[in-house]
């Protein structure tokens, strides 16, 4: 079937089975391999996308649904002059990055925080957290890195 | 080697990947896109054990997509797999079923739906046996064979001085039985390899992977081709932890065979469950453990028995059973020392490396004890710990002895003075429990007993005065990349920005062996070391020439030659290299870091077995909920002496993450099997522990230099798993005055035990 939406700023028309994943729309019909597939089951966060602004695991939910949408993956945060988002600054500054292979989840995540609540709590900032698993870092460095993400766009705003 | 005024190594520079990593554009094997691309499915069998007596692929060839299915008798070579003797395991299972989720065909599809499609409708008729689930039932006597050399796997033996007499003139002896559960690597990307087949009659295959030069050696042997023949490239690897070595070898070979048969490329990317289930775990364990002790406190002998049990396959549990051995007895003082070591066959999941390598199960057993012991003598049980603390110049277990880089007194001494600071909440509710534990740790560094230890690397200065390092050692998220950079520019006194590490490509940089055994900083940064030191030595003669004075007038600082005593007397390093080339001095090099090779009695393990030991002290403070059993961590700090700490980010970052997975084993992981079969193949079921999980681990590294690695560096990666895991079960026990004698204690476990009291 059909479908228009918004992917990363553009206007995208693609046809689809009506069975197919977001996920292997995303990774293998636009080759946005920045989302990561983890575990295919809404159980690690490595998929995550932003849809119309919220986070979605994009291995649970279908292509057609996003007809009509806005969706943002991990390729769309580095301004186009090759700056990095913010975010994306934080997590490597604060050593938030191992493997990295759970960071493209994380940081989307993070944005959608962000954008909800400019001043998270450690706690506020775990439980927007909780559905992205990282195995490398103990996530300590994560909550820092969304601290500091925190400021900088608190400060970006000023 | 003196380290005064370095500028790169000490500093916690950025991480040289990370821009790649946050934008998504790092590619990992599963983000390849090739034309023609087929997908491989495996079919496992769904029973721990049986014998295959016939697989009809008829039906397979029916589902639209399908286009092939390789069997054992397809595979050219050996079909083998296997990094170290006994080479016990097929790639694909041909008489024998020895495991649930062992696979004996794959099948190519043009989508990996219609591939899992195939899979499915492949017919297998495997006439069931009873599986052998337990260490006890594969060491009873009349037990069947799970492989023709028997159950045993391999056991080894360590002795020092005269236990008996030790045991016969003791003021006090203890005994106990610890068990822990296997543990799932869970790496957030689970294995993927993608093979191409290139016209010059070569294939090449991405992969994540821990070790590519083992990939390589195992394409050719099942393909039955030269080595040369095969390249192998470790694309972005999402984690692996020790895990990524034997399923990785196992996928590549298939790969490669099912490419160069069909003449196209194919990818197999393995599920979540194919992760868990088909691919390697860490060994359960249950350890026997015997202290003998005088009225004092010393210690004056140790009886270790560890069984291991390491499921279907031998892969690495011969060096699995040599490091728990060596590390049983502890980073302490005692003369006289009796282990035995052995991992056992059954039908589960074969295990291998993971993290800490068969030392988190014995340090937990170990630490027990000596919180057991200085209960016994009413001792504190640092002060204990303290007392029988190896020092340098002491003997080992082994009867090996470092003059230099032994601070486990230091990591002790610390853990004092922060456990005198801090007070448990003082306001104790009825409700809670709270207790603190501790545990000291040593772990050795370097392949030691398990094989020779040589690293290749090549460092190649530019015209333009950038860098280019080339090594064998694999890049796995633990920073190992950022920090052979920052070796080579402290050498080559060249900026961060201008150093490119090479991706691990097997026709490009020397067979480095495995990425193990905390051993890339020491051992690897040695060779990055020396061939910087060997470019420098071009470069400096250059400069020497140009300036018209001696070469030590001349140092490399921020991308300039400049005199020594004249700061302002400068000319930049591009210039230098240009000239450089111009004149003919070499500005690439390799070079090779061999560890002194370990050199003991085989027979008794006794000798010169490692090229340093990381030494550590953990503090864990826990709050238990005695109505939930729910264990909060309040506070843990994990000191450790790692030598000089090159990055000190990272190196948090390295205590940060093994500690959770410290925690994770003590606490929350557990596989758990019905009848030989995992029933918890999922991240849902399987808790790896997530935000909420998290522990406020502080790092607090002691600085000793170590002779052995550049700079005076040692390692970080495993360590603190087994501290972690080990003061945790401690912190239990002071809390609870309950020893829990198994891994995981669960919040279940503790709940139930609370009930009972
Ligand atoms: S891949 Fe979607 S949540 Fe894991
Ligand atoms: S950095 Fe490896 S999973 Fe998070």
């Amino acid at each position: 079937m059909l479908i228009e939406f918004i992917c990363n700023g553009k206007e995208t028309r693609v046809d689809v089975p009506a069975e197919m994943r977001a996920l292997d729309l995303i990774r293998n019909e636009l080759l946005l391999t920045g989302t990561k597939c983890g575990c295919s089951k809404g159980e690690c966060g490595s998929c995550t996308i932003l849809v119309d602004g919220d986070p979605v695991c994009s291995c649970l939910l279908l292509a057609p649904k996003l007809q009509g949408k806005e969706i943002t993956t991990i390729e769309y945060l580095e301004r186009t002059n090759g700056e990095l988002h913010p975010i994306q600054q934080a997590f490597i500054e604060e050593g938030a990055v191992q493997c990295g292979f759970c960071t493209p989840g994380m940081i989307l995540s993070t944005k959608a925080l962000l954008k909800k609540n400019s001043a998270p709590t450690v706690i506020e900032i775990e439980e927007g957290l909780s559905g992205n698993i990282c195995r490398c870092t103990g996530y300590t460095k994560i909550i820092k890195a969304v601290q500091s993400a925190a400021l900088k766009l608190q400060g970006a705003e000023k | 080697m003196k380290n005064k005024e370095l500028t790169q190594v000490g500093r916690s520079a950025l991480k040289i990947d990370g821009r790649e990593l946050v934008t998504g554009k790092a590619k990992f094997s599963g983000d390849f896109n090739f034309p023609n691309l087929l997908h491989g499915y495996a079919c496992r069998s769904k029973l721990a054990a049986g014998y295959i007596k016939d697989i009809d692929i008829s039906q397979a060839f029916k589902i639209p997509g399908v286009v092939d299915v390789i069997l054992p008798k397809d595979i050219p070579g050996g079909n083998i797999l296997g990094i170290l003797p006994p080479y016990d395991q097929p790639v694909l299972a041909e008489k024998e079923i020895r495991y649930a989720g062992e696979s004996f065909c794959l099948v190519l599809g043009t989508s990996v739906e219609a591939a899992k499609a195939g899979a499915r409708a492949v017919k297998a008729t495997i006439e069931p046996i009873v599986p052998i689930l337990t260490i006890d039932e594969a060491l009873a006597k009349d037990a069947r064979k799970i492989h023709a050399s028997g159950n045993i796997t391999v056991s080894k033996k360590l002795i020092k001085g005269d236990s008996t007499k030790a045991f016969n003139e003791a003021d006090i002896i203890l005994e106990d039985t610890f068990e822990t559960s296997n543990q799932e690597h869970a790496y957030m990307e689970t294995e993927a390899v993608c093979a191409i087949p290139s016209g010059d009659d070569r294939i090449t295959v991405y992969a994540s992977c821990q070790s590519p030069f083992h990939i390589r050696g195992h394409i050719a042997a099942n393909l039955n081709v030269p080595v040369a023949k095969v390249k192998v490239i470790q694309a972005y690897t999402g984690g692996s932890f020790g895990g990524k070595d034997d399923a990785a070898t196992e996928i590549g070979s298939l790969a490669a065979v099912a490419a160069v048969r069909q003449g196209k490329p194919v990818m197999i990317c393995l599920e979540r469950e194919e992760s868990i289930v088909g691919s390697t775990i860490r060994h359960a364990s249950r350890i026997h453990y015997r202290i003998a002790a005088k009225k004092d406190g010393t210690i004056t002998g140790k009886e270790i028995k560890i069984l291991l049990d390491g499921g279907a396959y031998a892969a690495e549990s011969p060096f699995v059973v040599m490091k728990a051995l060596i590390h049983s007895a502890g980073p302490y003082i005692i003369d006289n020392i009796k282990v035995e070591s052995t991992a056992i066959y059954t039908n589960k999941t074969y295990c291998g490396a993971f993290r800490g390598f068969g030392v988190p199960q014995v340090t937990f057993a170990s630490e027990s004890m000596m919180d057991e012991l200085a209960k016994k003598l009413k001792m504190d049980p640092l002060e204990l710990r303290r007392k029988n603390a190896l020092k340098p110049g002491d003997l080992n277990a082994t009867s090996q002895v470092f003059q230099e880089s032994v601070g486990l007194i230091e990591t002790i001494d610390k853990v004092i003075d922060l456990n005198r600071l801090y007070k448990l909440p003082s306001e104790r509710e009825e409700r809670y429990l709270y207790g603190t534990g501790f545990a000291s740790m040593y772990q050795g560094i370097s392949n030691g007993a398990e094989g020779i230890d040589v690293v290749g690397a090549s460092v190649q200065a530019m015209q333009d005065g950038s860098a280019l390092i080339g090594i064998g050692l694999t890049e796995l998220g633990q920073g190992s990349r950022t920090v052979f950079a920052q070796i080579a520019a402290e050498v080559l006194g060249i900026s961060m920005d201008k150093i490119t590490i090479k991706q691990v490509d097997t026709d490009s940089v020397h067979d480095s062996g495995p990425t193990v055994a905390s051993r890339s900083t020491t051992v690897g940064g040695m060779a990055v070391y020396k061939a910087a030191g060997e470019v420098k030595s071009s470069l400096l003669k250059m400069a020497a020439l140009m300036f018209k004075t001696e070469e030590n007038n001349i140092i490399l600082k921020n991308n300039f030659a400049q005199l020594v005593f004249d700061e302002n007397a400068k000319i930049p390093l591009r210039e230098v290299c240009v000239a450089a080339y111009w004149t003919g001095f070499p500005l690439m090099n390799l070079s090779f870091s061999k560890a002194p090779e370990a050199n003991y009695d085989q027979e008794n393990t006794q000798g010169n077995i490692y090229v340093a030991y990381n030494y550590g002290t953990h503090m864990m403070s826990i709050r238990i909920d005695k109505l939930t059993g729910e264990v909060k961590v309040l506070k843990h700090v994990a000191v450790h002496d790692a030598g000089k700490v090159v990055n000190p980010k990272a190196f948090e970052g390295q205590v940060e993450g093994a500690s959770l997975t410290g925690f994770g084993l003590a606490h929350l992981e557990k596989i758990q099997y019905r009848d030989g079969v995992i029933i918890n193949p999922n991240l849902a079921d399987y808790a790896v522990p997530t935000i909420n999980d998290r522990i406020p681990s502080e790092t607090i590294s002691i600085e000793t230099y170590n002779p052995t690695g550049p700079y005076g560096v040692k390692g970080i990666g495993e360590p603190p798993v087994s501290g972690a895991a080990a003061s945790f079960a401690n912190a239990v026990a002071n809390a609870t005055g309950i020893r829990f004698k198994k891994l995981p204690i669960t919040r279940q476990d503790i709940l139930k035990s609370l009930i009972k009291i």
